[in-house]
C-alpha cells in the first residue's frame, strides 16, 4: 500500500487515561474508499483510538495524518460522528439547527450561518430520512431519530472522510435501515468510512476492512484477512467452550 | 403600592430600579449559558470569591491610590480576580486530585468568603477614609448606588451582553457540543475563557446593589424559569433577560413601596415568584404537562402489553 492511497494512519499511537494505559503502540491505517470496522471489547479502546487521531484526547506517543497531512491542514475534510450519548438532548435547540452545525467549521469564527447553511442542512435530512422532524425540538427525538440527525449533521460537512462512533447504538431497524443506505452511497461515491462497531454478526455486511482492537491491535486489514475465528478468538479473549458465542458472532 | 410618579421622582428610586434592572437583564441572559454548561454551582464560587476581592480593591484604592475606595471600576477589577481564582482553584483540585468537584468548590469558596469575612473586618474595625457601609457587600445595598456606578454597570455589562453576541455561534457549538467544537477547529481554551469572562462580569457586576451572598440567585434562577417556556437558544436567553430585567424592576418596586425592606432579597424572591409559576404554567415543559404525557404514554403502552398477552 502507498502513502498516496491512505485516507489516514496513526503511527505508535499511545494513550493513557491518567496512568491508566488504553492504547499501546497502535499503528493504523485506513485505504481510501474502504469502509473500516474498528471492533472490539468494551474498553478496548474503539473510540479513544478515534478521539486520539482527531485530538480529542491527547496521546502519549504517536502521529496522525490524513490525506498525507496533519489534522489541522485537512479539518474541512473530515466528519465526525460522536456518540449520541455525548451530548444533553435536552439541549434548547431544534433539529435543523443541529444540523446546521455542521457548517461551522467551515464558517470559521464570527461568520454565521445563512440560507445557503440552512438549504444544506435540510438537504442532509432528506438524505437520512427525516425532513419532516426539521423543526422538532431535539428533545422529542428518538434514539434512532437522534443518530439520523447526527449523520446528517456530518453529512453537512461534505467530507471525504468520515468517523463515526457506534452509529447504531439502541437504535430502531428502520433508522437502522435508512443509515445502511446512507453508507453505502457514501461508500459507492469513493468517500472513506470509519465506523466504530460492537455488533459482531453484521460487521461483514458493512464493512470492507476490519481492526481488531483489544488495548493494542490483533488484526487489522481487508475483512477477508483480518476478521478471521482466530483474531476475534484473540481479542475477545474467548477461551475454549465459547465455540457458540463465535458461531452466533460470525 | 407606592404612586409611579412619586417612586420616578425621586432620584434614589430611579438609581435602584435602572440598576437592579440592568443586572437583571445581564445576569439573566449571560446565566443561559452557565445553566446548558451546567455551571449553576461554580457561579456561586464565583460570586462568594468576589468578596475578598472587591475589599482588596478597596484597600487598594484607599492607602495606595488615595481615592474612593468604593467607586465600581475598581470593585468589580478585584471582584473578577478572586472570582476567577476561586473558579481555577476548584476545577485545578479537582482535575490533580482524586477530590471531587463538588468539593472541590465548597473548599474553594469557604476559602475565599472566610477570608473576606476577615479582610471585612480589619476594614470595619480601621481608619480608613470611606470604609462606612462597606460590609453591604454581604447582602447589598441598591439604594447606594450613584449615577457613576451606574454608568460603569451599564458599559461593563454592554461589553460583556456585545461579546456574547458576537461570538454566539461558538458559545452555542461549544456548549451543546464541546468535542464537535474542538474537532471543526475552534480552540476550546478561547472560547471557555471568551465565556467564562461574560459570566463572571455577569455576577460581579451585581456585588454592591445585590450582595455577594444573593447574587448567585440573579444568574441562576432567571434561566431555569426561561427554559421552561422555549424551545431555542435565542429565545431561551432573550426571555431569561426578560425575567431578570422584570423581576428585578418589579422587587425593586415593591421593595422601595414598602419601605425598610431590602431590595435585593425581595428581587430574590420576586424571581422565585417567576420561576414557580414556569415550573406550573409552562405549557410543555410543566411539572402538570409532564404528568399527563407520562401517565398517557404509560396508558398506551399498558394497553400494548395486555394486547399482546391476549394474541398469545
Amino acid at each position: 500500500m502507498t502513502a498516496a492511497a491512505l485516507a489516514c494512519h496513526t503511527r505508535n499511537l499511545s494513550v493513557a487515561y491518567r496512568a491508566e494505559p488504553v492504547l499501546h503502540h497502535v499503528n493504523f491505517e485506513v485505504p481510501v474508499g474502504s469502509v473500516m470496522g474498528v471492533v472490539g471489547p468494551n474498553g478496548s479502546g474503539k473510540s479513544t483510538l478515534i478521539k486520539a487521531m482527531l485530538g480529542l484526547v491527547t496521546p502519549l506517543t504517536g502521529r496522525s495524518e490524513f490525506f498525507g497531512h496533519p489534522l489541522d491542514k485537512v479539518r474541512q475534510r473530515i466528519g465526525y460522528m460522536s456518540q449520541s450519548t455525548s451530548v444533553d438532548w435536552d439541549f434548547p435547540t431544534t433539529v435543523s439547527d443541529l444540523v446546521t452545525m455542521g457548517t461551522y467549521g467551515e464558517l470559521g469564527w464570527l461568520r454565521r450561518p445563512g440560507r445557503a447553511e440552512r438549504g444544506r442542512a435540510i438537504a442532509a435530512l432528506e438524505r437520512t430520512g427525516i425532513p419532516d422532524l426539521a423543526n422538532r425540538q431535539i428533545g422529542e427525538l428518538s434514539g434512532g431519530q437522534r443518530q439520523r440527525a447526527f449523520l446528517a449533521r456530518s453529512l453537512v460537512q461534505e467530507p471525504d472522510l468520515y468517523f463515526m462512533d457506534e452509529p447504531f447504538q439502541g437504535i430502531d431497524a428502520k433508522s437502522q435501515q435508512a443509515m445502511i443506505e446512507v453508507l453505502k452511497d457514501l461508500s459507492l461515491q469513493g468517500k472513506t468510512i470509519v465506523i466504530v462497531h460492537h455488533h459482531l454478526a453484521t460487521v461483514r455486511d458493512y464493512c470492507t476492512h476490519v481492526t481488531l482492537l483489544n488495548g493494542s491491535i490483533v488484526a487489522s486489514g481487508p475483512s477477508a484477512e483480518a476478521f478471521t475465528k482466530d483474531n476475534i478468538r484473540i481479542a475477545y479473549e474467548v477461551r475454549e467452550g465459547a465455540e457458540a458465542f463465535l458461531e452466533t458472532a460470525g | 403600592m407606592m404612586d409611579p410618579i412619586e417612586f420616578f421622582g425621586n432620584h434614589t428610586f430611579r438609581m435602584v430600579f435602572l440598576g437592579t434592572s440592568v443586572i437583571g437583564l445581564v445576569a439573566g441572559a449571560l446565566g443561559s449559558f452557565a445553566y446548558l454548561r451546567k455551571q449553576s454551582l461554580i457561579s456561586d464560587v464565583v460570586a462568594h470569591s468576589a468578596l475578598p476581592g472587591a475589599l482588596l480593591a478597596f484597600l487598594a484604592a484607599v492607602l495606595v491610590l488615595e481615592v474612593n475606595g468604593r467607586n465600581m471600576l475598581g470593585l468589580l477589577v478585584g471582584a473578577i480576580i478572586t472570582g476567577t481564582l476561586s473558579a481555577l482553584f476548584a476545577n485545578t483540585i479537582a482535575s490533580r486530585t482524586k477530590i471531587r468537584i463538588d468539593t472541590a468548590m465548597a473548599i474553594s469558596l469557604t476559602m475565599f468568603f472566610g477570608g473576606g469575612m476577615i479582610l471585612l473586618r480589619i476594614i470595619s474595625q480601621g481608619q480608613f477614609p470611606g470604609k462606612g457601609g462597606i460590609d453591604e457587600y454581604l447582602f447589598g445595598n441598591a439604594s447606594v448606588i450613584t449615577i457613576a456606578d451606574l454608568t460603569t454597570i451599564i458599559a461593563v455589562g454592554a461589553l460583556a451582553l456585545i461579546l456574547m453576541v458576537v461570538f454566539w455561534k461558538e458559545f452555542a457549538l461549544r456548549t451543546f457540543d464541546p468535542d464537535f467544537s474542538t474537532l471543526l477547529g475552534f480552540r476550546a481554551r478561547a472560547i471557555d475563557t471568551l465565556m467564562f469572562t461574560t459570566i463572571v462580569i455577569a455576577i460581579v457586576i451585581g456585588v454592591k446593589a445585590v450582595g455577594v451572598v444573593l447574587m448567585i440567585a440573579f444568574v441562576v434562577t432567571p434561566p431555569a424559569a426561561a427554559r421552561q417556556w422555549t424551545n431555542t437558544l435565542p429565545s431561551m436567553v432573550a426571555l431569561s433577560g426578560v425575567f431578570g430585567a422584570a423581576g428585578s424592576a418589579f422587587g425593586a418596586y415593591i421593595s422601595v413601596s414598602l419601605g425598610s425592606v431590602p431590595t435585593g432579597p425581595v428581587i430574590v424572591l420576586t424571581l422565585f415568584l417567576i420561576f414557580l409559576i414556569s415550573l406550573f404554567a409552562a405549557p410543555r415543559r410543566s411539572i402538570i404537562a409532564t404528568a399527563l404525557r407520562q401517565a398517557r404514554a404509560r396508558e398506551t403502552l399498558r394497553r400494548e402489553l395486555r394486547s399482546e398477552t391476549v394474541d398469545k
